[in-house]
Formats: structure tokens, sequence, C-alpha cells
């Protein structure tokens, strides 16, 4: 008897690194253009405002408030590291009364929305492209469409507003935590006491700098959301594509919302 | 004593005749592999049609088809019909909602008031045996339970076809019989065309007034159940007398 590989596991080993870039490419592509077609989609629904309200807040509360613990551990502790580190630098200067303000400038321009979207990435967007391939999987989505109800409609529009109402105010609540943070650190790292600090920041940051927050925040709201949809609505196959799709949609997300954080940054705050 | 198909009565004969659902050299292949290769047949008003193959015949293909959750390479599918059910094989009942919501959901298309909504959810779970059960989460039932759920979902807006995708499959024999009733009562009481796939003996023998065997994506054999018992064709014999035996080969099953 002899024993043979199932084809399609033999195929998934790339022997040539160019087999393997045409396919990540090939469905990167394919995965871009869906994600296009579903934000489309979804935006008509918003704005003929078929919106089922009542799923909307049970979205907020599986986005929002489930992440708020976990948002304020990591922007506490990034907070801590960041300005133990701006805190060290600007005391060699003699500095110290900037520090509330370097710090704030990194929290509202980069930090804030950056750890605030990656961990909704980590923790929201794995759990929609789980459940939405499970759903798809186990008919759940084709039982849908029998009853005549547009998939999108009905899971992929409460949970974007859901994202866009949400994801400002945990970038803004995750600045906090870290402004938090820094006052602590300057205040027992640097002597420099919370008045200091507050009047540091009052002077730096400037309103420009909160409609920016503001923008990444919702940028990465529709990232997080378009994209684990996306890729929860086209996985086809058994059980381990769960698996499978979260991984995907992790790494997808948390990549894209780095590439765009810096886009956005280049085309506000680029040195002129 | 287990209760066959009642013989079709006249009434109901007079309202056959008129044309539900409509087949026409159908095709369907996934990766280039063919699955359906030019299939017709019809299924009328008040008449339920039993497709019967072995596993990965394409059984299932078949309703996606005709429900329009697919689409045909080459062919033609006409359903005289707006409101078409579909029991799923997997039940495939929304998790994150109360069975009552599940329920909703089907009639939504339809815009009832809340009072008339509320009856006819009521009325469809006692056919089922589960009126207590409105507001369980689907998790919360049994496989039998699910698959009745699911059964009175697809039955809600009284649709004039009705596509049953392995409906007894996995069931205990008990809980097969009841199934079977169901189907049986439906179509006794509100006359759909309706199209039974399965591979369970008990099941196409009771609920089909007329059989189709599929394999190797086309009709090897079409008949009554009873026909169906002392054929000669090759493919129905080995298929109603479960044997090695056949023109179904072991390895492409
Ligand atoms: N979406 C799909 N993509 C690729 N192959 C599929 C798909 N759906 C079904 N198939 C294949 O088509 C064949 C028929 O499937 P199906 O209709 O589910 O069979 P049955 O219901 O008779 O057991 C199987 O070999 C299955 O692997
Ligand atoms: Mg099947």
């Amino acid at each position: 008897m002899t024993f043979s590989f199932p084809r399609k596991s033999l195929a998934k080993i790339h022997l040539s690194p160019w087999s393997f870039i045409e396919e990540q490419f090939g469905s990167g592509v394919e995965l871009i253009g869906q994600c296009i077609i579903l934000f489309c989609q979804t935006l008509y629904y918003i704005a003929r405002a078929e919106i089922d309200w009542r799923e909307v807040f049970r979205q907020c509360y599986m986005i929002g408030v489930k992440s708020f613990v976990v948002v304020s551990v990591t922007a506490l502790f990034v907070g801590f590291a960041m300005s133990l580190q701006i805190a060290r630098e600007l005391v060699l200067f003699g500095a110290d009364t900037a520090i509330g303000g370097v710090v704030s400038l990194a929290l509202v321009r980069e930090i804030g929305p950056i750890t605030a979207g990656v961990i909704v990435a980590g923790r929201v967007g794995s759990a929609i492209s789980a459940e939405l391939t499970t759903m798809m999987i186990t008919e759940q989505i084709d039982a849908l469409k029998i009853m005549r109800i547009d998939p999108v409609q009905f899971l992929v529009v409460p949970r974007y507003l859901a994202g866009f109402l949400m994801m400002p105010i945990l970038s803004i609540y995750a600045m906090f935590i870290g402004l938090l943070a820094g006052i602590m650190i300057a205040h027992s790292a640097a002597n420099v006491p919370p008045a200091t600090f507050l009047d540091s920041v009052k002077q730096t940051i400037l309103d420009r700098d909160f409609f920016v927050h503001f923008l990444k925040a919702v940028l990465n709201a529709t990232i997080v959301i378009i994209f684990s949809c996306a890729i929860g609505l086209h996985t086809r196959g058994g059980a381990e594509d769960v698996g499978l799709a979260t991984t995907r949609s992790i790494v997808w997300t948390m990549t894209v919302i780095f590439i765009v954080n810096y886009i956005v940054t280049s085309l506000t705050y680029a040195p002129r | 004593m287990i209760r066959r198909r009642k013989p079709i009565s006249p009434e109901r004969r007079a309202e056959a005749g008129e044309l539900m659902i409509e087949v026409k050299n159908l095709s369907k292949r996934f990766d280039d592999r063919p699955v359906l290769d030019g299939l017709s047949f019809t299924v009328n008003a008040g008449e339920t049609l039993g497709i019967i193959g072995p596993s990965g015949c394409g059984k299932s293909t078949i309703l996606k088809l005709i429900s329009g959750l697919i689409v045909p390479d080459s062919g033609e599918i006409i359903v005289h019909s707006k409101e078409l059910g579909l029991v799923f094989q997997g039940s495939a009942l929304l998790n994150s909602l109360t069975v009552r919501e599940n329920m909703s959901l089907a009639l939504r298309s339809k815009r009832l008031g809340r009072k008339e909504e509320e009856k006819i959810i009521a009325d469809k779970l006692k056919l089922v045996g589960l009126g207590d059960y409105m507001y369980a989460f689907p998790t919360q039932l049994s496989g039998g339970q699910q698959k009745r759920t699911g059964f009175a979902r697809a039955i809600a807006n009284d649709p004039k076809v009705v596509l049953y995708d392995e409906p007894t499959t996995g069931l205990d024999p008990v809980m097969s019989t009841v199934i079977e009733d169901y189907i049986i009562e439906m179509a006794d009481e509100l006359n759909p065309a309706s199209i039974v796939v399965t591979h369970q003996f008990s099941t196409w023998q009771r609920t089909a007034d007329r059989i189709i065997l599929l394999h190797a994506g086309q009709i090897q054999w079409q008949g009554t159940p009873e026909e169906a018992l002392v054929s000669d064709n090759p493919y129905m014999k080995q298929f109603a007398h479960a044997t090695r035996e056949g023109p179904m080969l072991i390895g492409e099953i």
C-alpha cells in the first residue's frame, strides 16, 4: 500500500519563493478588492438609514466596553515606558518643564490612536472574523440570504457603526490614561509637579492635533471592521479555517493600521 | 405501524399539475470538476420529489442552485414562487439570536404587525412541539430540537416551495420518524412543491411521491419509491439494497 499526501496540503508548501510571493500578492489584491466593495455596500445602507440601532448598541458593548480594561492596561504601560525615556533625555538638557508637552504630543498624535487601534484589531477584529467565518461554514449566512436578508446590512453595518462610535472614545481614553502615566513618571522620576506638566501640555497641543487624532481613530475603526468582516464573509471550508481567518484578520488589520497611520502622519505633520 | 405518504387526494391532484420548479439541463462544476452534468426535472405543486444518491454526488448543490445561493454554469432553473423555504442540513440557526428572533427573521420581508407575527411564530413552533422554547438560544437546544426549529423557520411564511437537505441524517430513528411525519403533514396541509434530499431509506420511502437517483452528475433512475424496491436498474438496485457490488464504486464515493 502506498501512502500519498493529500494534494491540497502539499500545494500549500511553496518550493519556489516566487510562487509564494505570487500567491500572497494575489490573495492580498483580492482581499483589498473585497474590502472596497464591502465598504461601499456598508455606506450605501448607512446612507439609506437602514440601520438596526438595537444591534448597534449591542455591538458597541462588544467592541467598546469590553475593550476598556485591556486598553487601560496597555496605554498605562506604554505611557510609563515612553514618559520615562522622554523625561530622561529632557532632564539631560535641563528641559524638565517641556516633558508634559512632548509626552502629550506623542500621545495625541501617535500613541493614543495606534494603541487603541491595535488592541481593538486584536480583540475585536479577530472575534468578528471568527464569528463571521463560523456563520459562513455553518450556513447561517446562507440562511440569511434565503430569508432575503442581506448579510452586509444585517451583520456588517451595525459592527461598522459601533466601531465608528467607539474607536474615537477608546483612542481619547487611551490618550488620557497615557497622560496620567506621564504625570506619574514626570512627578516621581523628574520631580516635575503635575501643574507644570499640564501647563506644558496646554501650550503644546493644538486643535489640529485633536482633529488628526479623530481622523486616525475613524480610519482605524474602518480598517478593523471592514477587513475582519470581508475576511469572515469570504472564508469557506471547515472548522480549521476559522483559526486561519482569525490569524489573517489580525495580520492584515494591524499591518494596514500601521501603514495608514504613517500616511496620515506624513500628510499632516511633514516638516515644511 | 409506520405511516406512509397518503395517496394524492382528488382535490390535490386537481391542484397539482401547476408547475412550480423547472430544472432544465443544469450543469455545475467546482474547480473544473463536474458535479452536476445536464440535469433536468420538474416538481409540481403538492408533489414531493425525493433526490437520493451517495454522499458528495451533488444533492446539496442542487438545492443551493434552486434557492439561488449559487449560480449554475449552464442550464435553466425556474421557480414559480416568491416564497421559498430551505431546511438546512445543519439547521443553520443564528446562534446569537433566540428561537423567536430566528423565526422573526424569516417573517421580516412580510412586514407584519407585532401581534400577527407573534401568533404565526407561536403556531409554527407549536406545530413542531417547541412552543415552550421561544426564548431559548439554539445552543441550549438538542440536535433534534435545533432541526425542528430550522424546520419551523423554513415554513414560517408558508412557502409554496420547500426544500429539505438531509432532514433526518444524524437523528435517532424515533426523531427521524417525527421529522418525516412533519414533512408529510406539511405536504398534506400546505400543498407546496417539495424536494427532499436524503440518503436515508425510511425518509425517501415515506415522504416522496417520486424519486430520482443521482450519481456521477446525472439522473440514473427515476420512479416511485415502490418501483425503486423492485427495479432492475443496477444503480437503483445497489442503492436500495445497500450492497457493495454494483456500478457505484467505493473509490468514487
Ligand atoms: N463551494 C464549493 N466549492 C468547491 N467544491 C464544492 C463546493 N460545494 C460543494 N463542492 C463539492 O461538490 C460535491 C458535491 O457536494 P454536495 O452537493 O454537498 O454533495 P451531497 O450533498 O450530495 O453530499 C462534493 O464533492 C463537494 O466537495
Ligand atoms: Mg449534502
